[in-house]
């Protein structure tokens, strides 16, 4: 072995080992490890036709899902064969035309997607979770697209430039800009978000009374309106320092759900801000975000490197193929945090029966199978399932309910 | 190189510039009669019309009685309007009299015309009526709310619609030929184009041909006299015509970074162009450095417009660097200025503002309908294109004027300014 390659072993094996620190710090959960959720038996909460039209819509949703992975990975790989062809098509430098290169990869995949996106929507609409008209859905994906394109080409920008400066090596200064340019997307998304502020004073008083609990006192607590568009019901914890805020969609606050069932979702999303998981995915993100950026410059290395337009349309498809083989590390990442907000919310509300129940409403509002298969859990979900989350009401309860001296 | 038929409407421009100021200053009211008069012949010709079209229809000709009818009308209203417009001078007869105006229209005989085209005729027409509200208003009654002129009652395609370029053209002429007994050269060109478009849609509308009207402004004035070259011109591959159905799809997402590398630019423009003021007010030309920097800032404005537009195909750089992009920009150096023009730049300005304001709007239905277009057939209509390249180059010398890079004034006229001639060898002796 000479002692260039042991020095590149050893810098290996350090960056391997500040990797794995990094990680392991980041996966601290509140939620005990010695803690064992108990096997339940669906059918003791849902009913036969609840089960059965949930298993019905999410195997179709699955086979959507799939239809557009395929689509997406040979388009772009027909893509990344052809795509350097569209260079005649700009009168641009190297980085403008790689940023054209970039735009039209998109706009083809958005092209080929519309087929399966017509599909997924109307077999919401079908179910009655989606009132959203086709073409308004089209038309919104298409200005959507608009916002992607100045996204992709400022991320083009950065690599292109830095490529150019310090050729295979510009991965090392372009991942921390784009740790950077998602901590600033995070701070700034809540303020794109248009909402408006809880008027229920039952509900801000809790609100408030959770956020001094869970120490995240000052927290904003708006309304999202998106009745027009959907059913679902949804929350979400956003934003940084002073942008951050917790959002409840409408069709929860106004929906068919309890009080108590309300103060457990409250408390689920002050949970996400206590713990930090908002900072903790952006970490996350960073860990990512370093070795993919190497392999991409790795994978274009024989289209002459990200500084030559050519190799932008590969690199596309190099970063669509590594996110879906990250997808299910992510998934596992993000049930983890989801997990720890729902055991930060039985602290909160010590209401088990609550959370119980709020999710056995979950399930004839979402159509999310209680129980789902292997693939779908790896591939999709980004929370526990139904059933593990009610486990773990359960598991709480006989854990901490039973006496008050034992409550944390 | 493309071969472009001669249209069969073809307009006479015959006009010598000179305006009395007593009739520019009354030439509306002098118009009342006429007015009146076309109101009546328009009430007649919508019931003539509809009878020629039945008739066409059956026979596949447009019967000769009737279309030497309604090319009276068409010509008398081209008279009336050039008339109004101060296109022309010499008050217009009242019955369309052929080759008697300084500005005139000539029509086709009648001719065999196909007959899907004669029943379509109409919706046929609504690009062509869309195009004419921009430039001579005929569209005005299809394209604005209340008709063309505002509500004012005469609602049909023969007078210019408020906003298009024609009025503007007019509105300035006014007080140009008050001052100096003539109408100003790029002005009344201009105007003319409008009004030829127009005598070209109502030709189509009315079943006089079945040739749809074109948009090219060089060929509508191909008799006319070109202006001086400007030091602000375009350059580049006019023929170029292919356009890339994907990026036509997708030209508005993809200019995006443009627009925004455009609004970012366009600020330190606007500071620098300050600076420079100052300094071409002081030493009477503005300085080299700021000089090129707003340079590419306008052909680099120039180079996203024509591709937002689509009167060009490729996706332009991003430096505004010279002679990398089909459609470019001439412009000159950093050469001396007038003081008193620097002076009251912002001032002088305006009334080329206005115009082109009026040529923005051709400039966004000629890119709307160019659109279309060049997504079925893969290529851009040469008329479209050359108006587009029309309200391009006026904008460029419009921000070439405003920018400080030249204190020649933008030129109105459609026709692109004839280079001086090379010195003939008995000059040079």
């Amino acid at each position: 072995m000479t002692r260039a390659t042991a020095g590149r072993a050893l810098l290996f094996g350090v960056l391997a080992a500040a990797w794995a620190a990094a990680a392991w710090f980041l996966w601290q959960s509140r939620v005990p490890g010695s803690l064992h959720l108990p096997r339940l038996d669906e059918h003791d909460y849902f009913t036969a036709a609840q089960l059965r039209a949930s298993a019905s819509f999410s195997r179709v949703e699955v086979l959507i899902w799939l239809f557009g992975v395929v689509v997406q990975v040979v388009v772009l790989a027909l893509y990344a064969w052809r795509g350097h062809r569209f260079m005649r098509e700009s009168a641009a430098g190297p980085i403008g035309s790689g940023m054209l290169l970039g735009m039209l990869g998109f706009a083809i995949l958005w092209l080929a997607e519309v087929p399966v996106s017509v599909l997924e929507l109307w077999w919401q609409r079908r179910h009655d979770l989606s009132s959203i008209g086709y073409v308004e859905y089209v038309f919104g994906n298409w200005f959507a697209l608009g916002g992607e394109f100045v996204f992709l080409c400022l991320a083009l920008l950065i690599v292109m430039g830095f490529a150019r400066l310090l050729g295979e090596r510009w991965w090392l200064p372009a991942a921390p800009v784009f740790v950077g340019i998602a901590l600033l997307f995070a701070f700034v998304y809540p303020y794109l978000t248009p909402t408006h502020k809880l008027d229920d004073p039952r509900l801000r008083a809790t609100a408030q009374r959770f956020e001094k609990i869970e120490h995240v006192e000052h927290t904003p607590v708006v309304v999202e309106d998106v009745r027009d568009v959907t059913s679902l019901p949804n929350a979400e914890a956003m934003g940084v320092g002073p942008s951050t805020r917790v959002v409840l969609w409408d069709t929860l606050v106004y929906g068919p759900y309890t009080y108590r069932e309300l103060e457990v979702v409250l408390a689920h999303e002050l949970g996400h801000l206590s713990r930090n998981h908002i900072w903790k995915a952006i970490g996350w993100y960073a860990l990512f975000a370093f070795p993919g950026a190497f392999l991409i410059a790795q994978a274009v290395r024989r289209r002459g490197g990200m500084a030559q337009p050519e190799a932008v349309p590969l690199s596309l498809l190099v970063l669509v193929v590594l996110s879906l083989l990250a997808t299910p590390i992510e998934n596992v990442i993000s049930r983890h945090r989801e997990a720890e907000a729902d055991w930060m919310s039985l602290l909160t509300t010590r209401d088990p029966a609550a959370m119980k129940q709020l999710f056995r409403d979950f399930v004839p509002a979402t159509l999310s199978d209680p129980n789902p298969g292997t693939f779908e859990y790896v591939a999709l979900e980004t929370h526990p399932t139904i059933m593990q989350r009610i486990e773990m009401a359960e598991a709480w309860r006989l854990r901490y309910a039973t006496s008050t001296a034992q409550s944390p | 190189m493309h071969e472009h038929a001669e249209h069969p409407v073809r307009l006479v421009v015959e006009d010598d510039l000179r305006r009395n100021r007593l009739t520019v200053f009354f030439r509306i009211l002098l118009a009342i009669p006429h007015f009146i008069w076309i109101t009546l012949w328009t009430i007649v010709i919508v019931f003539a019309a509809i009878i020629n079209w039945l008739a066409t229809l059956v026979t596949g000709t447009p019967p000769g009685g009737l279309h030497r009818f309604i090319c009276a009308y068409i010509r008398y209203s081209v008279h009336l309007t050039a008339y109004v417009h101060l296109v022309a001078n010499p008050y217009p007869g009242f019955v369309g009299e052929e080759g008697e105006y300084v500005i005139d229209v000539r029509l086709p005989e009648p001719a065999p015309q196909v007959r899907w085209k004669t029943v379509l005729r109409l919706p046929l027409a609504l690009p062509a009526l869309l195009i004419g509200a921009t430039l001579g208003g005929v569209g005005g009654t299809f394209f604005a709310p209340n008709g063309g002129r505002g509500g004012t009652g005469v609602r049909f395609p023969s007078f210019g619609g408020s906003g298009a370029l024609s009025g503007v053209a007019a509105f300035l002429g006014w007080f140009a030929s008050l001052v100096r007994g003539r109408m100003p050269k790029g002005l009344r060109d201009a105007a003319a184009y409008g009004i030829g478009y127009d005598a070209q849609v109502m030709a189509y509308l009315l079943l006089v041909t079945d040739r749809y009207p074109s948009a090219d402004p060089t060929a509508m004035l191909g008799d006319v006299e070109r202006p001086p070259q400007h030091p602000v011109y375009l350059v580049g591959e006019a023929e170029e015509l292919r356009r890339s159905r994907l990026t036509v799809f997708f030209r508005l997402l993809l200019a995006i970074p443009h627009l925004i590398w455009l609004t970012l630019w366009s600020i330190a423009a606007e500071v620098l162009v300050i600076v420079t003021w100052f300094a071409t007010l002081i030493t009477g030309r503005p300085p080299a450095p700021l000089h090129r920097f707003l340079s590419r800032y306008v052909r680099y404005s120039l180079h996203v417009y024509a591709f937002l537009s689509l009167a060009a195909n490729p996706f332009p750089g991003f430096l505004g660097e010279p002679g990398r992009y089909p459609l470019d920009l001439s412009l000159p150096g950093p050469e001396r200025q007038n003081r008193w023009v620097t002076a009251f730049r912002i001032v002088l300005v305006i009334p080329a503002y206005l115009i082109n304001y009026a040529l923005l709007f051709a400039l966004a239905a000629a890119a709307f309908l160019t659109w279309f277009v060049a997504l079925v057939r893969g290529e851009a209509p040469w008329g479209l294109r050359n108006l587009s390249a029309y309200a391009l180059r006026y904008s460029a010398q419009l921000n070439a004027y405003l920018f400080l890079l030249t204190d020649a004034y933008p030129h109105a006229s459609p026709l692109e300014g004839a280079a001086p001639e090379p010195a003939t060898f008995d000059e040079l002796l």
